[in-house]
C-alpha cells in the first residue's frame, strides 16, 4: 500500500472519528490496530502522530454547536479523499476499507448519523452496491442480542433452524461465529461472538473482530472440530448442491505391461465440488492415479464407478461425456485461433446449438477464463508463440469446460507457468468445483497459496501407495506428528500463514544418516511403512452411491455432420499454414517439371527436335510418376493422425465418430492427392508432350495417390511418431518401386515368388504395379494412332505367334514322341511322357474341346496309348491348323495393309506424324516385349507365349475368380467377364484402398504391432530369465 | 502457347477425335466387306524366279572396284525407317537398307553400317521376322569393325532364311518387295557412281543388264497387284521398263572348254553378252529409278 494511499486512509478514519464528539480511546485503539496490521513499529508512530493530527485527539471540542459547517467541510474532504482511493485500490480492497470504517465505527457502537453518513458516502464512491451495504453494515454491527437474518450471511453455532434466508451450520461452540459472502468481489469475511479461543489457521480470533477468510483458510474449534473453506463456500453455494454426482473408486491396482505396480489399493469416494489435489514424488504414480481414474487406462483390479456405472463396462459410453481430461501437453489445433479452437469443439459437443448459441457459448467461456480479448490470435506453437503459456493452459482447460463436465481431470495444470498464471488456473478450478464439479488435480511443488485451495490432498509414494488423503493443511500436521517432530500441531507458519508442501515431502522422504552423517539410500520410512501408517488412520469414508445418470449438456452431431465439422475444422488449419500450403500445391508441378524436363530430349532419329514417338524415357516417367504420386501421397499423410493423436485423445472423451473424423481426413487428403496430380500431370504431360492421355494418366496417379494417403493414414494410426513413420516411407515405398514391373522384369524375379507367365502374386499387392500396367497399356492401346491398329495387330500378331512359334513347338515335341514312343529307355520314355501331356494341354486348349479329328485327346496322347497312328493323326491336325492360322494372319495383314493405303490416300491421314504425335516406340517394345530371346518357353507343362503380351488376352481363366494374367495383359478376367485391363487394375487399386480404410477403422496394423511388441516382450522376459 | 490450348482441349473434349469420324466410318466398313483374296501364283513360281535374280552385294563390288569414293548422300537415311507404316513399305525398305548396309560394308564404314542394322531390326521386328536377327550378337560384334565380316555373313545369310521363310508362310509378297527394294537400291547407285564415272563402260553395261531381272520383277509384281501399294509400285516399273525398252541384249553362244588344273576339271563358259545402250538410255533411266525411289522411301 503506497504512502499516498495509507495517508488518505488515515484521513478517512480520522474525518469519521471525529464526527459527534470525537474520538474515543477505543476508536483510537482500532485505528492502532488497524495500522499495525500493515505497518511496522516506527511507521505506525508516525501515522498515529497523523491521525491524531487529523482528528484533533486530546483537544477539547469547544464548539459542538457549528459541528454541521465542519460535516460539509468534512464531506467534500472526503469525497476527494475517496476518489483517490478509487483510482489505486482494487473493489476487494475497496471493501475491506469499507468493512474497516464500519468496524471503527462499530468498535465504540457510536453510530451517529454524521458518521453513517459519511461512511455511505464512501459506499457510493466506492460503487458499492447499497445492498450489499447493508449486509456489511448488518455483519459487522450484530451482537448476539440482535436478530438478522440476510442472504449471504452464515451463522455457525449450536443451536440452528431459527433463520429464513440466512445459512446456518450447527457447531459445537459457545456464542456463534458469523460469516459474510461479498458476492462481487467474491471474499468471505468471518466474526467471533463468544469468549472460546477459536483458530483460524492456527491463531486465535479475537471476538467481536472481522477477519477475512481466504482460501483454504480452516478454523478450529477447541473441541477439535474443523470448519474449512471449501465446506464453508459450499454451504453459500446451496444451489449447485442439486448437481447428482458420485465418483466411487475401489481398490484400484494398475500393473505395467513390464511388471511393475503403477497403483495399489486406491480407494477414492467422492461427491460433488471437491478440488482434489494429487501429489507425489516423482515415479509415485500420479499421472497414472489420474489416467486411470479419468477411464484412459484400464485399471488391472478394481472398479470406478461414475453414479454407479462402471467404468471399462459396457455402459461407459454413458458416462464418457461427464469425464473431461485435460492433459499436461497443449492439445489445440497450432493452425487454428483461440476462437476457433474452441468454437470447434463446442460444434462437436452441441449439435442442438444455433451459430448464435455457440457464439455466445464460445465467447462467454473465453470470457469467464479471460481469454477473450486474445481470441482472435492464433495459437502458435510452443516455439513460435502468440499467446503465453497460461493462456494455452486456460484455452486447453477451457475446451473441456466448455461441455461442462461434471468431473474433470487435470494433469499438471501449472507446469511451466509464472506464480501468477498458476494461481489464475486453480483458482479458475476452485471456482468452478465450487460450482458443483468434482476436480482431480495432479499438481507439483504448489506454491502456499494453492496448496491451500485444495478441498482434499491424495498424497502417492513411490510404487503407488497411498499415504495421505485428507485436507491439504492437515497433511503438514499428520506428516510430522507421524515422525515425532516439533511443532506437529501447526500445520502452516505462525506468523505468515503459509504453507510448505516441500516440508511434506522431506519428511516422506527423509533418509537414514550413517555413521559419518553421511545420507544413505536407505529411507526412515519405506512407502510400505507410510501405507501402514495410512490404513490405520485412513478408513475411506464411502458417500452414498447416485443412481441416475450424471448431467450430461452435450449433444453429439450425425455422423455426417460429424465429418463436416471436422473437414472445416481441418481445412481451416491447413489453409492457415502458409508452408504447408505452398510446398503441397508447388510440389508436384515442381516435381513434374524437373522429371519431364529432364527426360525431354532431341530424340527424333536425326537428333534434332523432340519427337514424343522416340523418346525412350516414356515408360521411366510413367513409374516415376507413379512413384512421384505413392511419395506424395504418403508423406502428406504419414503425419496427420499423429499430429491429431493429442487432439484425439481429448475428443475421446466426446464419444465422436472415428469413422467420421477417417472419413474427413480421407476427404481432404483425396481432394488434396487429386489437385497434386493433376498439376503433375498438366505439367509433365505437357512438357513431354504426351497427348490425349490426360485423364488416363491423371486418374491413375490419383487412384494410387489415394491409395498412398490410405496407407499413411494406418501408419500414422499405428505408430507413434512422426520420425517412425518417416523412417517406414521407404519401406512402403521401395518395394512398390521394385515390383512395378518395369525396373526388374516379372520373368526374372527368384522363383519362390515367381510364376511364369503370370504376375507374381507379390506384386498383386503391389498397387504400383497395377497402376503402372494400366497405364502401360492403356497409353499403348487407345493412344490416337494404336487405336485404328490394334484390333488388326492383335489377330495379326496373335496368329503369327501361333503358327511361327507355337505350332512348330507343338510339332517338334510330337515328333520327337512318335519317334521315340516305343524307347524303352527310361529317360527319354519320361521326356515323351512330358511332351505328350504339354501336346495335349496345348491342343485341348486351343481347340477349346478335348476332341480334335475325331481323336480324343485326353485318351490318344495317355502315355500308355499313344502311338504312331494318333500322332501321324494329330500332326495332320496342326499341319492344317498351321495354314488356317497362315491364312488368318495373311489375310489381316492384307486388310491392314489396305488400311494403310485408305488412311494415307484416300483419307489423307498423314499416319507418320500421327504415330509420332501418339506413338511411342519405347513403350511399345515395353509392352510388346520385344526384347526377349525367348519368344516362346516351356513351363509346368504349358507353353507361354513371352512376346507381345499386350496382344495376348489372358485365356482359360481356372476359375470365376481367377484374375491372373502375365504383364501387360489388354483384358482381365474376373467372374467369367473380361474387363479392359486399364479399368480393372484401377478398381483393384480402389479396393486395396477400400481395405486400407477398413484396416484403418479397425485399428488393425496398431492391434498387430501391439500384438507383436507383447508377443517379444514375452520372449525377451524368458530370454533374461 | 498453342500447344497449351490445345492440350486443355484435349483434357476438355477426352476422347472426342478431332477427325471426322463418318468418313473414317465409312472407309472402315467398306474394307470389312472386302473379299480378301491370296495371290493367283503359286509360291514354288516366285520362289523360282527369285532365286534367279542375283545379289545386290554383286554391285557394291562392282563400285568399290570402279575406285569410287563412298558417298553416303545417295542412300536411303536410316532414320526414315520410322516413318514407314505399312509392311509394304517397310518390306521395300527393308531391301533398300540391306543393299544400303553392304555398299557402306565395303567402304568399311562402320558408323554408317551400324546405323543401317539398327533400321534393318526395326523393320525386321516390325515385319515378325526380327527372330532371324540375334541382335544381342549383333551389337555384340558391332563394337569391333573387325568383326564386321562376321556381322554381313550373318546378315546376308539371314536374308536368306528370311526368304524362305517368307515363302513358307505364303508371305512371299514380302520377299518379292524387300528383293525390289535391294534391286532398286543397287540400280540406283550404280546410275548414280555412273553419272560420276562416264567413263566406266562396266557400270553402264550393268544398268544395261538389268532389263532382264526387271522382267523378272516387273512379273512378280504383277501378280499382287490386289494390293494397292504394289499395283501403285507396279504402275511405276512398267515406266522403267519403257526405260529400258531400247536396250538391246545380244547373247553371242560358244562351245564351254574343259581343262584340267591342278586334277581338278574346269568347265569354262566362253559365251559373252553384249549390251547395246546409249548415254540417253542411262539418263532416262536414272531418271525413273529416282522417281520411284523417292516415291518408295518417302
Amino acid at each position: 500500500m503506497s504512502e499516498e494511499i495509507l495517508k488518505a486512509l488515515t484521513q478517512l478514519y480520522a474525518i469519521i472519528t471525529k464526527q459527534d464528539g470525537g474520538v474515543t480511546e477505543r476508536e483510537r485503539d482500532f485505528v492502532i490496530s488497524i495500522f499495525n496490521e500493515d505497518l511496522d513499529q516506527d511507521s505506525i508512530q508516525e501515522y498515529l502522530v497523523l491521525y491524531d493530527e487529523y482528528v484533533g485527539y486530546g483537544i477539547e471540542v469547544v464548539e459542538p454547536e457549528k459541528k454541521k459547517l465542519t460535516s460539509v467541510k468534512d464531506s467534500v474532504k472526503t469525497l476527494a479523499i475517496c476518489r483517490k482511493i478509487n483510482k489505486t485500490l482494487t473493489q476487494k480492497q475497496k471493501v475491506v476499507v469499507l468493512l474497516k470504517l464500519l468496524e471503527l465505527v462499530g468498535a465504540d457502537r457510536n453510530f451517529t448519523s454524521q458518521r453513517m453518513e459519511i461512511i455511505n458516502t464512501v459506499s457510493e464512491v466506492f460503487n458499492i452496491d447499497n445492498e450489499e451495504y447493508k449486509l456489511m453494515e448488518g455483519f459487522i454491527l450484530y451482537t448476539a442480542e440482535d436478530v438478522l437474518d440476510m442472504e449471504d450471511l452464515l451463522f455457525a453455532r449450536k443451536e440452528i433452524g431459527t433463520l429464513q434466508k440466512s445459512n446456518e451450520i450447527q457447531l459445537n461452540i459457545t456464542g456463534e461465529l458469523l460469516f459474510l459472502k461479498v458476492r462481487s468481489v467474491d471474499m468471505y469475511f468471518v466474526r467471533y461472538l463468544g469468549s472460546e479461543e477459536i483458530a483460524l489457521n492456527g491463531f486465535a480470533i479475537k471476538p467481536g473482530l472481522t477477519n477475512q477468510f481466504s482460501h483454504g483458510s480452516t478454523i478450529k474449534t477447541p473441541g477439535g472440530d474443523a470448519l474449512y473453506y471449501s465446506d464453508l463456500v459450499r454451504h453459500f453455494l446451496q444451489e449447485h448442491e442439486s448437481v447428482k454426482l458420485s465418483f466411487i473408486a475401489k481398490d484400484l491396482e494398475k500393473k505395467f505391461p513390464n511388471g511393475l505396480i503403477g497403483l495399489r489399493d486406491i480407494n477414492i469416494s467422492e461427491g460433488p465440488g471437491k478440488l482434489i489435489g494429487i501429489m507425489g514424488a516423482s515415479g509415485a504414480g500420479k499421472t497414472t492415479l489420474l489416467n486411470v481414474l479419468s477411464g484412459i487406462d484400464k485399471p488391472t483390479t478394481g472398479t470406478i464407478k461414475i453414479n454407479g456405472i462402471e467404468m471399462f463396462s459396457g455402459d461407459t459410453e454413458k458416462v464418457k461425456g461427464a469425464i473431461g481430461y485435460v492433459s499436461q501437453d497443449d492439445l489445440l489445433i497450432e493452425e487454428l485461433t483461440v476462437y476457433q479452437n474452441l468454437y470447434y469443439n463446442a460444434k462437436l459437443c452441441f449439435a442442438d446449438f444455433s451459430e448464435e448459441e455457440l457464439d455466445r457459448r464460445v465467447m462467454a467461456t473465453l470470457a469467464s477464463l479471460g481469454l477473450d480479448q486474445r481470441k482472435d490470435l492464433r495459437v502458435g506453437t510452443v516455439l513460435d508463440k502468440t499467446i503465453s503459456g497460461g493462456q494455452r493452459k486456460r484455452l486447453n482447460i477451457a475446451l473441456e469446460l466448455i461441455r461442462e463436465p461434471a468431473v474433470l481431470f487435470v494433469d499438471e495444470p501449472t507446469s511451466g507457468l509464472s506464480s501468477r498464471d498458476s494461481e489464475n488456473v486453480i483458482d479458475l478450478l476452485k471456482e468452478l468445483s465450487l460450482k458443483g464439479k468434482l476436480i482431480f488435480v495432479v499438481i507439483h511443488q504448489p506454491s502456499s497459496d494453492i496448496y491451500k485451495m485444495f478441498d482434499k490432498m491424495m498424497i502417492m509414494d513411490v510404487g503407488g501407495y497411498p499415504i495421505y488423503y485428507g485436507p491439504p493443511v492437515e497433511a503438514v500436521t499428520y506428516f510430522k506428528a507421524a515422525t515425532n517432530q516439533v511443532g506437529a500441531d501447526k500445520g502452516q507458519c505462525q506468523t505468515c500463514g503459509n504453507v510448505n508442501p516441500e516440508q511434506i515431502f522431506n519428511i516422506i522422504e527423509a533418509k537414514v544418516v550413517d555413521e559419518y552423517g553421511e545420507f544413505t539410500n536407505k529411507r526412515k520410512v519405506t512407502p510400505v511403512q507410510w501405507k501402514g501408517l495410512y490404513d490405520e488412520k485412513f478408513k475411506p469414508e464411502v458417500i452414498d452411491e447416485i443412481k441416475e445418470l450424471p448431467p450430461l449438456s452435450l449433444k453429439i452431431p450425425s455422423y455426417l455432420k460429424q465429418a463436416f465439422i471436422f473437414i472445416r475444422r481441418d481445412l481451416l488449419s491447413k489453409l492457415s499454414n502458409k508452408q504447408y500450403l505452398l510446398i503441397n500445391l508447388l510440389e508436384a508441378p515442381l516435381l513434374a517439371f524437373i522429371l519431364a524436363f529432364l527426360v525431354r530430349y532431341r530424340s527424333s532419329p536425326e537428333g534434332d527436335t523432340y519427337i514424343f514417338r522416340f523418346n525412350e524415357n516414356i515408360p521411366v516417367y510413367i513409374m516415376m510418376a507413379i512413384i512421384v504420386a505413392l511419395f506424395m501421397g504418403l508423406t502428406v499423410s504419414a503425419e496427420e493422425i499423429i499430429k491429431d493423436r493429442k487432439i484425439l485423445k481429448r475428443e475421446s472423451f466426446l464419444n465422436l465418430s472415428w469413422n467420421s473424423y477417417l472419413l474427413s481426413k480421407i476427404f481432404i487428403l483425396f481432394s488434396l492427392s487429386a489437385i497434386q496430380t493433376f498439376l503433375f500431370v498438366l505439367i509433365g504431360n505437357l512438357i513431354l508432350e504426351i497427348h490425349g492421355m490426360a485423364f488416363t494418366y491423371w486418374l491413375a496417379l490419383f487412384s494410387i495417390s489415394c491409395f498412398a494417403n490410405a496407407m499413411g493414414l494406418n501408419i500414422s494410426s499405428a505408430f507413434n511418431s512422426a520420425v517412425t513413420v518417416y523412417i517406414l516411407i521407404p519401406l512402403l515405398i521401395i518395394p512398390q518401386m521394385v515390383l512395378s514391373g518395369l525396373l526388374f522384369s516379372f520373368d526374372r524375379l527368384n522363383e519362390l515368388v515367381s510364376t511364369k507367365g503370370k504376375v507374381p502374386i507379390v506384386a498383386d499387392i503391389m498397387a504400383s504395379r497395377w497402376i503402372y500396367e494400366g497405364v502401360a497399356v492403356r497409353q499403348f492401346k487407345t493412344n490416337e494412332f494404336e487405336a485404328k491398329f490394334y484390333d488388326l495387330e492383335k489377330t495379326e500378331f496373335q496368329a503369327d505367334f501361333r503358327s511361327s512359334y507355337w505350332i512348330k513347338e507343338v510339332k517338334n515335341q510330337l515328333n520327337y514322341a512318335i519317334e521315340y514312343a516305343d524307347s524303352e529307355n527310361q529317360e527319354v520314355t519320361a521326356k515323351v511322357n512330358r511332351h505328350l501331356v504339354l501336346i495335349k494341354n496345348e491342343l485341348i486348349e486351343e481347340a477349346g474341346a478335348g476332341v480334335v479329328s475325331d481323336i480324343d485327346l485326353i485318351i490318344a496322347l495317355d502315355p500308355e496309348k499313344f502311338n504312331t497312328q494318333t500322332g501321324l493323326v494329330i500332326r495332320k491336325y496342326l499341319d492344317d491348323l498351321a495354314q488356317r492360322y497362315l491364312k488368318e494372319y495373311n489375310q489381316i495383314v492384307q486388310k491392314k495393309e489396305m488400311l494403310i493405303y485408305g488412311f494415307e490416300n484416300q483419307l489423307g491421314y498423314d499416319l507418320s506424324a500421327l504415330k509420332n504425335r501418339h506413338y511411342n516406340e519405347g513403350l511399345a517394345d515395353l509392352v510388346r516385349n520385344l526384347n526377349t530371346k525367348e519368344r516362346i518357353t516351356e513351363f509346368n507343362g504349358r507353353l507361354l507365349q513371352m512376346i507381345d503380351p499386350v496382344f495376348n488376352d489372358p485365356k482359360n481363366p481356372k476359375n470365376l475368380l481367377d484374375y491372373r494374367a502375365h504383364f501387360f495383359a489388354p483384358k482381365k478376367h474376373f467372374l467369367g467377364v473380361y474387363f479392359e485391363t486399364y479399368w480393372f487394375n484401377l478398381a483393384i487399386v480402389w479396393l486395396m484402398t477400400t481395405i486400407l480404410y477398413i484396416a484403418l477403422y479397425f485399428e488393425w496394423l496398431k492391434k498387430g504391432i501391439a500384438g507383436l511388441e507383447s508377443v517379444s516382450k514375452h520372449f525377451f522376459k524368458h530370454d533374461s530369465n | 502457347m498453342r500447344k497449351i490450348s490445345s492440350f486443355i482441349l484435349v483434357l476438355v473434349v477426352l476422347g472426342c477425335s478431332t477427325v471426322n469420324r463418318s468418313d473414317e466410318q465409312a472407309f472402315l466398313d467398306s474394307l470389312n466387306n472386302l473379299s480378301l483374296e491370296g495371290p493367283m501364283i503359286s509360291e514354288e513360281v516366285i520362289a523360282d524366279i527369285i532365286q534367279q535374280i542375283p545379289s545386290p552385294l554383286e554391285i557394291s563390288y562392282l563400285l568399290k572396284d570402279a575406285g569410287t569414293q563412298y558417298d553416303y548422300s545417295m542412300l536411303n537415311a536410316p532414320a526414315n525407317a520410322s516413318n514407314y507404316n505399312s509392311n509394304y513399305q517397310k518390306a521395300i525398305n527393308l531391301g533398300i537398307y540391306g543393299t544400303d548396309l553392304g555398299y557402306a560394308n565395303i567402304y568399311e564404314e562402320n558408323q554408317d553400317a551400324i546405323k543401317y542394322l539398327n533400321s534393318i531390326k526395326g523393320l525386321a521386328n516390325d515385319l515378325s521376322i526380327g527372330q532371324f536377327f540375334d541382335f544381342t550378337t549383333i551389337a555384340k560384334l558391332a563394337t569391333n569393325s573387325k568383326n564386321l565380316d562376321s556381322l554381313l555373313l550373318i546378315t546376308t545369310q539371314n536374308f536368306n532364311s528370311i526368304n524362305s521363310y517368307l515363302q513358307e508362310n505364303q508371305r512371299s509378297n514380302l520377299s518379292v518387295l524387300i528383293l525390289t527394294g535391294g534391286w532398286l537400291e543397287a540400280l540406283h547407285i550404280t546410275c548414280q557412281v555412273a553419272l560420276k564415272n562416264p567413263a566406266n563402260e562396266k557400270l553402264i553395261e550393268k544398268i544395261g543388264e538389268q532389263k532382264i531381272i526387271l522382267d523378272n520383277i516387273k512379273l512378280m509384281l504383277g501378280f499382287y497387284t490386289q494390293d494397292p501399294h504394289i499395283s501403285d509400285l507396279h504402275q511405276r516399273f512398267l515406266e522403267l521398263e519403257k526405260a529400258f525398252e531400247q536396250i538391246e541384249i545380244i547373247r553371242t553362244y560358244a562351245e564351254p572348254t574343259m581343262e584340267e588344273v591342278n586334277g581338278i576339271l574346269v568347265v569354262t563358259d566362253n559365251s559373252s553378252t553384249t549390251v547395246k545402250i546409249t548415254d540417253e538410255n542411262v539418263e532416262t533411266i536414272r531418271d525413273e529409278v529416282s522417281k520411284i525411289r523417292v516415291k518408295v522411301i518417302s
